[in-house]
């Protein structure tokens, strides 16, 4: 080696799995440092579900809630909701984590720099889904455990079955959230798509109920969801509800929407990554 | 060349001088809801998805045939579950939007890193929050008007009762949910983690004041806590009216109560203004954020 030659190290997959790790560490520490923003991402969702628990008593006779029962073949709704706002969880985690992963570098003015980083761009999103898998995951957890002891949580059904058909459903989210990220970037004031996005996609999958006590007309809407498929079949799996096609259809459904997410959500982030690149705005927020 | 006067001539007249204080900074706030046109798509957007999400929720509470609805009846006095539940979100979204915008205001002067400048300005400092309040109120007024609106329009629910007495029921709440949003906008100068505290002031409410559902399926210390907040109050008070019909003798009481805590949480608000301005002033961390 001459002396005024530098010796890069050379890219390996070693260093890629590296890259991942310090990437995703660093979001695990900054998540963590604020404690009481975590403590609010566990006790919020337990907020909201108690308007829907005390509603359903109101509907309940001897604690029976024989209306709903009718429509999912299960009176336990409590279990219903519990599953599916630690769900609804990883929904909210693509839509205000991922979706501003981006968005939260450019304003604490970062991104520029980890941009020029002699390292693929996507692998920062990648990292950054690692840390938001794990940490949606043990918020979930540790909710799912909380409403178990103030609502009641009982499963009956195969959990592994409901694992697994939650992977291609958080991949596919994921992919999305690849997509979303780099619109958010390229808008940059993007609050109230984020919020409503969020809100109308939880609606209509029928995250609180069963998606056919929709209107007629807005049924197409909620089984044009994929994620429809998942609340679905995890329901299906867990609490032996009725589904809405059968569980391998949906499965299949999510594995396809898997593919397409990823694909597409990859397309979409290296499309307007070049184009945020070409207008030059990538350090302005 | 001019001779500049020893003493600088301020407006004599005080009132005169803080009422041109509050126009100005009324416009300032005005200026900034209108510059992002996404306001628009959520007066007419949350209004409606918000109670949609637990009215669908009722719906298959109900069952396909409706038939736990008179088990609803039993509770609420009524089968205008809609409604029931439009009120209540009402109330809710109500409360919600002040502490985001009422009670979030000066933080957000703190984060830009005006409010040292302003609160340096020779006004009164509680005119900051006026300005907001009556923006706010304004923006408010529409947002109810949309949601009876939309719902009466779009869905077809019926909702009866005297006009003249809403409004009164809207008015008398008007000086507790403003009141809790200024102690809100004093407590997070000091506290400063303000998203989280919306968070837990919001959840307070929807939790123990009946949004979705009857005070009476609480248990018993949840029914207690109710009773010391004042959306519960609102929400049964325009309940009984737009769905039951009632007078102003069956809702008296509500309407006085409710007074009562107007009284309180302004004198709280401007208190724990005072209390916080006196604080941030000696501490020197009025600028910080």
């Amino acid at each position: 080696m001459k002396n005024n030659e530098i010796e890069l190290p050379k890219i390996t997959l070693r260093s890629y799995l590296n890259v991942l790790f310090v990437i995703a560490n660093k979001d695990w520490k900054v998540y963590w440092r604020y404690p009481i923003n975590a403590l609010v991402n566990i006790l919020n969702p337990l907020i909201w579900l108690a308007p829907i628990f005390f509603l359903g008593k109101a509907f309940s006779q001897n604690g029976e809630a024989l209306g709903f029962a009718a429509y999912t073949g299960s009176t336990d709704y409590m279990s219903f909701l519990i599953l599916s706002t630690a769900i609804s969880n990883f929904t909210s985690a693509v839509f205000w984590g991922m979706g501003y992963a981006l968005k939260n570098d450019m304003d604490s003015g970062v991104l520029e720099s980890n941009w020029m980083t002699p390292i693929p761009r996507l692998l920062i999103l990648i990292g950054r889904t690692l840390n938001s898998l794990l940490v949606t995951s043990i918020i979930s957890l540790i909710m799912i455990i909380l409403a178990s002891l103030i609502f009641g949580f009982r499963t009956t059904g195969n959990i592994w079955a409901s694992v697994l058909t939650l992977i291609p459903m958080l991949l596919g989210l994921y992919g999305f959230g690849f997509g979303f990220a780099a619109l958010v970037m390229i808008m940059r004031e993007a609050n109230t798509m984020v919020d409503m996005g969020q809100f109308l996609i939880d609606l209509f999958s029928g995250s609180q109920f069963p998606v056919t006590v929709l209107p007629r007309w807005l049924l197409p809407v909620a089984l044009s969801i994929p994620l429809t498929y998942g609340y679905d079949a995890v329901r299906g799996w867990l609490l032996n509800t009725k589904t809405i096609l059968p569980i391998q259809t949906e499965i299949q459904l999510l594995l396809v929407f898997m593919v397409v997410m990823i694909i597409a959500g990859v397309f979409v982030f290296r499309k307007l990554e070049r184009r945020v690149r070409s207008r030059g705005t990538i350090g302005q927020y | 060349m001019t001779n500049l006067p020893n003493v600088l001539n301020l407006k004599p007249n005080r009132l005169l001088a803080e009422l041109n204080a509050i126009r100005a900074i009324v416009i300032k706030q005005w200026l900034h809801t209108v510059r992002y046109p996404t306001w628009v798509l959520q007066l007419l957007i949350w209004p409606l998805i918000f109670p949609a999400a637990y009215i669908l929720t009722a719906r298959a509470f109900a069952g396909p045939e409706q038939i736990a609805l008179p088990v609803f009846n039993a509770a609420t006095g009524t089968d205008n579950y809609i409604g029931y539940i439009v009120i209540g979100t009402l109330i809710w979204m109500w409360q919600n939007i002040v502490l985001w915008n009422v009670g979030l205001s000066l933080r957000e002067e703190q984060l830009r890193g005006t409010l040292e400048s302003n609160w340096l300005t020779p006004v009164w400092r509680f005119s900051l929050l006026i300005g907001s309040i009556l923006v706010q109120t304004v923006t408010i007024f529409f947002f109810i008007a949309v949601t009876f609106l939309e719902y009466r329009f779009l869905f077809q629910i019926h909702f009866q009762g005297n006009i003249g007495l809403v409004i009164l029921a809207f008015a008398v709440a008007f000086p507790s949910i403003y009141g809790i949003g200024i102690t809100f906008a004093s407590l997070v100068l000091r506290i400063k983690e303000a998203n989280s505290l919306v968070h837990f002031v919001r959840g307070f409410v929807m939790i123990f004041c009946g949004i979705t559902f009857p005070i009476s399926v609480l248990p018993g210390w949840m029914k207690s806590v109710s009773q010391w907040l004042p959306q519960t109050y609102v929400i049964r008070a325009i309940r009984e009216i737009t769905l039951v019909g009632a007078d102003f003798n069956m809702v008296k009481q509500d309407l006085l109560i409710l007074l009562g805590f107007g009284f309180i949480w302004m004198v709280i608000g401007y208190f724990a203004f005072t209390f916080m301005d006196r604080l941030s002033r000696r501490s020197g961390s009025i600028g910080q954020y």
